[in-house]
């Protein structure tokens, strides 16, 4: 049983946190392997932060327990946090202190801290760390709060929606990072609640509503299953095909106005692009649903209130 | 309007808070008039001279009082004049936490994209701020007035609006002064600047008193223009004109303080300094002290404590000035003359000192350690906190870095202040005992240390409510030594003060007794401030 715990990077058994009126985690079991990126996916509310707090050892669980490497996260809570890099979702305030000394004063709590590493993370960033935390605007507070994540090139790296801040060139290079992490043997917890950025870096992903974990699916599963919204505009003189579009693999709810078709594809694009390959596009869009859509086509469930009919 | 409403619901747990503490302080006051002052003529007459001597000795606080054999005269001294200090210190916190605490927080870059001009926003803050004072200076009223009514005696409603006006125009002056302040210097220095301000003019009042070459400055202090007034006491007076400054004064700093806040960017103080080139870093600090426990708190909160350094060495040098001028008082008083006799050039000047100086520092230490639990809790509320905790540190150690933190920053300023008051007393030639000076000045360090292990435990078992809890344990000390001998209070009940335990060590030496059991209870604090936060949830 502790050699089984010992090569578990994550296990958590009947995990609960219970806030009440309904509110919290429930009976959360999870085991997450190591160097995997595991995403952990979930709107807003769900229970994802509670999650990872309980990870943290920030918050200790109503029931049920959690372990990160064969250590018990509140009883072993200062052994497991030497093994991980912490990005919380909200990023914590320093007020007039510079990076290089918020970088310097955590370092300093922890050791070990290798000052070539945390130099290359901010050059890589572009961050500069001879500014006030004040004068940060909020993308580089968040790069802030991913290099405190990695300086000290840990086992395993709990990321609370980590891309939250950052634009599209950041995002590309810190998915670079994970990746680079994973390969040398780090494992990646990531809570998200875009999809894209989960397929994006993941190799499992474990859905999360409403305090429970409703599904672990692996990446070709997921991309199996999702949906993506497609508005396509035909050449004023083209003719709009569509026969071939109803009939096309993976398109559903067709509605052609004009030279104006919309639709939802589920899973791959193949064949939409084959229905219009023989006619005259003017323009294509594609718009990946939102995570509550997400779960609509996925579950099947009623519609949210906050969705337009 | 609706501005003026968010400012009422944003401070309401400071207006309710200052209202119950005006209402305790000058109720009790008056109560406990009527259990001291006797009730025949001659009782209240002797009582009245030995008030007017223990006034001499608060001379640097607070002006002499008018009729202290009277009630109204012993709770306008007593009761009144304290609470305008507090009222003023509420004053700069508040103004000082909308340029600082709301600017950082986004609260006033919301208030400002829904339309609302930026007059508009400083109207309604001080327009809000009036009400909440002139409520709390209510309270002050009325706790007199209840006061007076259980002594089986009348007072003139007059004369209690009077004295609660005043209350409430120097509230409104400091706040707006503040304000102004604030403005000026931008929020990271906004609390530095408007505190070092109000103490200024506040010193200028106050040594204006003893220190002729002063008087010529005093106009300056609105606090010079609340002491024109005494309308509680029999025979005591309420000047319209010095009242109607304050108002003015309060009126003229506020369109001050828009004008400045109309022409400065958010985040920025009005008037900037020179730019200094910026170079970019991509290193992390390399300074020894961030590797260090203890030193690394220290460092960050450098300037924090060099300002109390500096201000407390100042404030030991004043009142080692005043020493003389009390001490002439004192000796100019035919009837004080047998008591004297006694001490006369052996221990006069270091109870005097001891007196006056000490119940000041001890009042500025407590205040120090609720500095440093409003820290704590706005490091628990801003994820500062979370961050820390996911380093490889045991909650314990975290409990324990703070409460050492204080502590060192405690003998830091326990040492210059005692450095400077040795100095300037072998100045002045009043001759006092070192070691005796050095154990006053090092019982300071354990008398912080009892609130911030009350601190410690509030901020560990809910934060939020952490400073205000403090505050009124604070109070309750101060008021368990006030009423101790008053209402016959217990010894164990009277040895959970502070105040109490801190005893006379420049008079008398240090009572082991007294420093033990403030140890005991710092560290229970500590120790069960430990176990709260091991037991709690962080960020949740």
């Amino acid at each position: 049983m502790l050699v089984e715990m010992a090569v578990v990077a994550i296990r958590t058994s009947k995990l609960t946190k219970d806030y009440g009126a309904a509110r919290g985690l429930f009976e959360l079991d999870l085991q997450v392997s190591p160097q995997e990126v595991f995403g952990y996916l979930g709107p807003n509310g769900s229970g994802k932060t509670t999650t990872i707090r309980l990870l943290m050892g920030m918050i200790r669980p109503t029931t049920g327990s959690a372990h990160v490497f064969g250590l018990d996260c509140v009883r072993d809570s200062v052994e497991v946090k030497r093994k991980v890099g912490y990005l919380p979702g909200d990023v914590p305030q320093f007020g007039s202190l510079r990076g290089s000394e918020i970088v310097a004063y955590l370092g300093g709590m922890r050791g070990g801290v290798d000052r070539r590493h945390v130099r290359a993370i901010a050059e890589r960033l572009d961050l500069d760390l001879n500014r006030r935390f004040r004068e940060y605007s909020s993308g580089n507070k968040q790069k802030l709060a991913i290099l405190l994540a990695f300086m000290h090139r840990p086992e395993l790296l709990v990321l609370d929606e980590p891309t939250s801040g950052l634009d599209p060139l950041n995002q590309q290079e810190f998915y670079a990072m994970l990746r680079e992490a994973r390969d040398d043997g780090a494992t990646v917890f990531l809570s998200s609640h875009i999809l894209s950025e989960v397929e994006h870096v993941c190799d499992r992903v474990g859905i999360l509503r409403s305090g429970r974990l409703v599904r672990v699916a692996q990446l070709d599963e997921l991309r199996r299953i999702r949906v993506h919204r497609v508005e396509v505009e035909f050449a004023p003189d083209a003719e709009v095909p569509e026969a071939r579009l109803r009939s096309a693999p993976g398109v559903e709810s067709l509605q052609v106005e004009g030279s104006r078709v919309t639709c939802t594809i589920r899973g791959s694009f193949d064949g939409l692009l084959d229905a219009i390959s023989d006619s005259e596009v003017t323009d294509l869009v594609s718009t990946e649903p939102s995570l509550e859509e997400f779960f609509l086509s996925f579950f099947g469930e009623p519609r949210p209130k906050a969705l337009p009919a | 309007m609706t501005g003026v409403v968010l400012t009422l619901r944003l401070g309401r747990w400071g207006i309710v808070g200052f209202s119950l503490a005006a209402f305790v302080l000058t109720f009790v006051q008056t109560t406990g008039f009527y259990q001291i002052a006797g009730s025949t003529p001659g009782a209240r007459a002797a009582f009245g001279a030995s008030m007017a001597t223990l006034a001499a000795q608060f001379v640097a606080l607070f002006p002499p009082p008018i009729r202290p054999d009277t009630v109204g005269g012993y709770v306008e001294f007593r009761g009144f004049h304290p609470l305008a200090i507090l009222f003023a210190v509420w004053a700069l916190a508040s103004a000082t936490g909308f340029v600082r605490g709301d600017e950082e927080r986004g609260t006033v870059e919301a208030a400002l994209a829904t339309g609302t001009s930026r007059v508009a926003l400083i109207a309604s803050r001080v327009a809000g701020f009036a009400i909440a004072i002139t409520v709390a200076s209510a309270a002050a009223g009325a706790g007199f007035v209840f006061g007076v009514a259980l002594g089986h005696e009348t007072v003139e409603a007059q004369r209690v609006i009077e004295a609660s006006l005043l209350l409430a125009a120097i509230g409104l002056a400091c706040y707006a002064l503040s304000l102004l302040a604030a403005q000026v210097a931008g929020p990271s220095a906004s609390t530095a600047v408007a505190g070092a301000l109000l103490l200024a003019l506040f010193i200028d009042n106050s040594l204006s008193r003893a220190m002729a070459s002063l008087t010529t400055w005093r106009w300056l202090s609105p606090f010079r223009y609340y002491d024109l007034s005494q309308p509680l006491p029999s025979g005591g007076n309420f000047d319209g004109r010095a009242f109607l400054v304050l108002i003015g004064i309060g009126v003229v700093a506020a369109g001050a303080a828009a004008a400045a806040f109309m022409r400065r960017d958010l985040g920025a103080p009005l008037v900037s300094g020179p730019r200094i080139p910026h170079r970019l870093r991509h290193d992390a600090s390399t300074a020894p002290w961030w590797k260090v426990a203890v030193v690394r708190g220290l460092y960050e909160r450098r300037l924090g404590l060099l300002a109390w350094c500096a201000g407390m060495a100042v404030l030991a040098a004043v009142f080692v000035a005043l020493t003389r001028t009390i001490v002439q008082v004192l000796l100019s008083i035919p009837t004080l003359l047998p008591y004297l006799s006694i001490f006369v050039h052996q221990q006069l000047y270091p109870a005097v000192l001891g007196y006056t100086w000490f119940n000041v520092a001890q009042l500025l230490f407590a205040a120090l350690a609720i500095t440093y639990v409003a820290r704590w809790s706005a490091e628990d509320t801003d994820g500062r906190l979370e961050i820390l905790l996911s380093q490889p540190q045991s909650r314990a150690a975290i409990v324990l870095e703070r409460m050492t933190v204080l502590a060192a920053s405690a003998v830091l300023i326990a040492a210059a202040s005692g450095a400077v008051l040795y100095y300037a007393s072998h100045q002045q030639g009043i001759d006092l005992n070192t070691q005796r000076l050095t154990a006053a000045s090092l019982m300071l360090v354990p008398f912080a240390l009892v609130f911030a292990g009350a601190g410690s435990l509030l901020a560990a078992w809910n934060p939020r409510a952490a400073v205000a809890l403090l505050g009124a344990f604070a109070f309750a000390s101060y008021l368990d030594t006030e009423l101790a001998t008053i209402y016959k209070l217990p010894v164990w009940l009277q040895d959970l003060s502070a105040f109490k335990l801190f005893g006379t060590p420049l008079l008398n030496g240090i009572d082991g007794r007294n420093l033990a059991l403030m140890l005991l209870l710092a560290l229970a604090g500590l120790g069960s401030s430990i176990l709260a936060m091991q037991r709690r949830d962080v960020g949740a």
